[in-house]
């Protein structure tokens, strides 16, 4: 298989011309350590580039959106930094551990909901979260934080179901769960609005902003540009597999923010 | 594609006939669209494995008409057929019955979003049937020894006509046996209906076996009139012939007709035995103690919470036990009984361990767990259930076996754990080189397309069968024979194994089949 380019020559985001904010989510420019930190990363699938030389930057505390139509490769980036795919090409830090050589410790200190279901069928949540205490070595106690998100989500009277009779929203609302209860050092949301119910968009918007306010680093990726703009401080817009824009995610907002995005899309 | 009549319509002649047609060309739709859907190497193997099958049919059907009458005379064989024309129903049942109604054409999950009736669903079912490995050797068993029973000569094809009739007969027969069961299953009590029923025929089955009545019925079974088929047949044809032909192709077309009506039924139903466990709840369990019972836990979960799965396994466990019983098997042919069942129960969901995860592997792939542990994991579950599933086995056949010697005892139990590791090594490795997106959920889904199942179960019968034959022979030579034998298919599949365990480690190979199952 031929090598990708470390550092592909048009990445849109890595020239500063069209970099309208700075990479991290900090507003005032300063740039402590990211906690995401990615550089020319690149995933080719057999003939296929999924991900083509996307840099990117999210400070402790900030939250940053990856926007994009069907096959921008914000979910595969996304893998990418849960440890869940290997990169092709490109270097990419959580926590300043190596997604590629350091991959167990990165698991450790990163919360996933993945775009597509999430849930193993048979278990149920609490079977869910009983694993993932286990795993993750979550001293005792969690129990009750667990409830306390269960709760939130207003999945209380599930929490023993198998499921397999979830609904999506249900199942998204607890991969949410799942991928927060932890209090991860990075936050990795792909798709958690997908069919969710006011409520439950409510309680993952909550989820984002407590992260930020403990130092947690956050990436969503979504379609929905109304309620990107709404938890996130910076957007990236991808198409094609490359960054085309990064941007305040407040220069989305509104009538204007959405052509300015759909001007990006195409 | 056309599409389905509504519930609301008429149905008279014109109708069904119209329906008919509707069915049989959506279920070619549906065969070009699956193969359609091959792959790389699938594409090419396809063909060439259904060309397999179809030489095999024709090899089986004409090469032992040639071989010389031996001890076992051609008059012996014919004498048995009307039984082995038998024991095609009794597997084309037990295999639709268990799945819930037979293989679909199209997996429901990718059925949905097409008008698929249940006519087309029943005939695709009946297409699908010969893709079972347990059907097709009981058929080429029939038909092998049909053609030894009738010898070489120019009225061997006269004669083989009923019997090719009397497989799609038996099978369309045992589809609309298989579609009541489903529908008595689905209906109100239907789970303690069709226990209490399979317990009665079990019950029947012993009480036939105990009392020495099952060569008396199968004499009295109305198969003979296949076989007097057969021999007109072998005699040039003639009104006879044409008679049993005549009504093997009328019940034929009616078994057809009528599973038709009977799975129109059953889609009016819920599966509720699927949507029950779907539906449950479960008592909480106190916490794991280690990772390794966390992820145990899981996977079992898996396993024994699906329906298809405890389903298949009881059945695994049981039936091979009942025809020991019934076939009075001594010790020294018990050793291959382990192999039968591992197989079986590897390819309930064993050849393709990661789907039973589903959309869930990626979420726990996320998880900081050591990818060696979590194979460790995979491979303590099904070792486990398989030999569970073949400690029944055994015990069943025990019942009728007499008393074992020390050599023969070891040779069967060694032979059980040799098989176990032996089909736990080429499942896992089977599930890591080609993974496939299923959803175990429905009771009719299989762990990879029919094909392939056809493929997998071949190469693990072959494998299991010769090495519980060789089990068999070890007990002439001692105790400690068996355990010599044992060494090195032991080390055998424990290299598989950690081989397969290391390409587990590798990221990529993991993504592969992460990114697939959960797709």
């Amino acid at each position: 298989m031929t090598q990708p380019p470390e550092r592909p020559a048009s990445t849109h985001a890595s020239t500063p011309a069209q970099r309208t904010a700075p990479p991290s989510g900090h507003a005032d420019g300063a740039s402590p350590a990211s906690v995401v930190d990615v550089a020319g990363l690149w995933v080719r699938f057999g003939s296929v580039d999924a991900v083509r030389g996307i840099d990117l930057e999210v400070a402790p505390g900030a939250a940053t959106a990856l926007l994009g139509r069907n096959g921008a490769g914000k979910s595969t980036t996304m893998r990418v930094l849960a440890g869940v795919i290997p990169a092709t090409g490109g270097r990419a830090t959580v926590g300043g551990l190596d997604v590629r050589t350091q991959t167990l410790e990165v698991k450790r200190v990163t919360g996933y909901c993945p775009d597509v279901g999430g849930l193993v069928p048979r278990a149920t949540p609490w079977e869910h979260l009983q694993l993932a205490a286990r795993l993750r070595r979550i001293p005792d106690g969690w129990e009750e934080r667990a409830r306390d998100l269960i709760e939130r989500f207003d999945l209380g009277g599930a929490a023993h179901r198998v499921t397999a009779g979830f609904s999506h929203g249900m199942g998204r609302r607890m991969s949410v769960i799942l991928a927060a209860f932890h209090q991860p050092k990075v936050l990795l949301l792909d798709e958690p609005f997908d069919g969710v119910d006011p409520l439950g968009v409510e309680a993952t918007m909550d989820v984002i902003a407590d992260a930020r306010a403990r130092g947690a680093a956050v990436l969503v990726s979504t379609h929905l540009r109304d309620l990107a703009v709404q938890a996130c401080q910076h957007a990236l817009v991808l198409r094609g597999g490359s960054a085309v824009a990064e941007v305040p995610a407040d220069e989305l907002r509104g009538e204007d923010g959405a052509r300015a995005y759909r001007a990006l899309l195409d | 594609m056309p599409t389905a009549p509504s519930s609301t319509d008429e149905l008279d002649v014109s109708t069904l006939r119209r329906e008919s047609r509707r069915a049989m060309t959506d279920v070619q739709h549906l065969f070009a669209f699956r193969l359609a859907g091959l792959r790389g190497r699938a594409r090419h193997a396809a063909p060439i494995a259904l060309g397999v099958i179809g030489l095999v049919t024709v090899l089986v059907s004409v090469v032992p008409a040639f071989v010389p009458e031996y001890d076992l005379t051609r008059r012996d064989v014919l004498i048995l057929l009307p039984s082995a024309f038998v024991s095609v129903v009794i597997i084309s049942v037990v295999s639709a019955a268990t799945s819930g109604g037979g293989r679909e054409l199209l997996p429901r999950d990718q059925a949905v979003a097409f008008p698929v009736s249940p006519t087309t669903d029943h005939l695709g079912a009946l297409l699908m049937a010969p893709l079972n490995i347990a059907w097709l050797l009981q058929c080429w068993a029939v038909l092998g020894a049909t053609s030894y029973a009738v010898g070489a000569r120019g009225t061997l094809p006269l004669a083989l006509l009923p019997v090719y009739l009397w497989l799609f007969t038996a099978t369309s027969m045992a589809q609309a046996l298989a579609w009541s069961v489903e529908w008595l299953r689905r209906g109100p009590h239907g789970r303690l209906m069709v226990r209490l029923l399979t317990v009665g025929a079990i019950a029947l089955a012993a009480g036939l076996i105990l009392t020495d009545n099952v060569t008396p019925l199968l004499d009295r079974s109305p198969t003979l009139k296949i076989a007097v088929g057969v021999v007109a047949g072998m005699n040039g044809g003639g009104l006879q012939w044409g008679g049993v032909v005549g009504m093997l192709i009328w019940l034929g077309l009616l078994a057809v007709v009528v599973g038709a009506w009977l799975a129109a039924r059953v889609a009016r139903r819920p599966a509720r035995d699927e949507l029950r466990v779907e539906s449950s709840s479960r008592t909480t369990r106190g916490n794991p103690a280690s990772d390794l019972v966390a992820l145990l836990r899981t996977d079992r979960a898996g396993i024994l919470r699906s329906v298809p799965m405890r389903r298949g396994m009881a059945v695994l466990a049981l039936f091979p036990g009942l025809v020991a019983i019934g076939g009075s098997f001594r010790w020294d042919m018990l050793g291959i009984f382990p192999g039968l069942v591992a197989s079986g129960g590897a390819l309930l969901f064993g050849v393709n361990s990661w789907c039973l995860d589903g959309r869930g592997a990626l979420w726990r792939d996320s998880l900081p767990v050591s990818p060696r542990l979590a194979f460790g994991s995979r491979v303590l579950v099904l070792s486990e259930i398989l030999l569970v599933a073949t400690g029944v086995t055994l015990v069943l056949a025990a019942l009728r076996a007499g008393l074992p010697t020390v050599p023969q005892l070891v040779a069967v139990l060694t032979a059980a754990v040799v098989v176990t590791l032996q089909v736990v090594a080429t499942s896992l490795r089977w599930s890591v080189r080609r993974p496939y997106a299923v959803d175990l959920r429905s009771s009719r889904a299989t762990p990879a397309p029919p094909l392939v199942m056809v493929g997998y179960s071949s190469r693990l019968a072959l494998a299991t069968t010769f090495t519980g034959l060789l089990f068999n022979l070890s007990s002439q030579g001692g105790w400690a024979t068996p355990l010599l034998l044992a060494v090195p298919f032991v080390v055998w599949s424990a290299t598989k194994l950690w081989r397969t365990s290391s390409a587990w480690t590798d990221p990529a190979t993991r993504a592969r089949v992460i990114a697939t199952v959960a797709s």
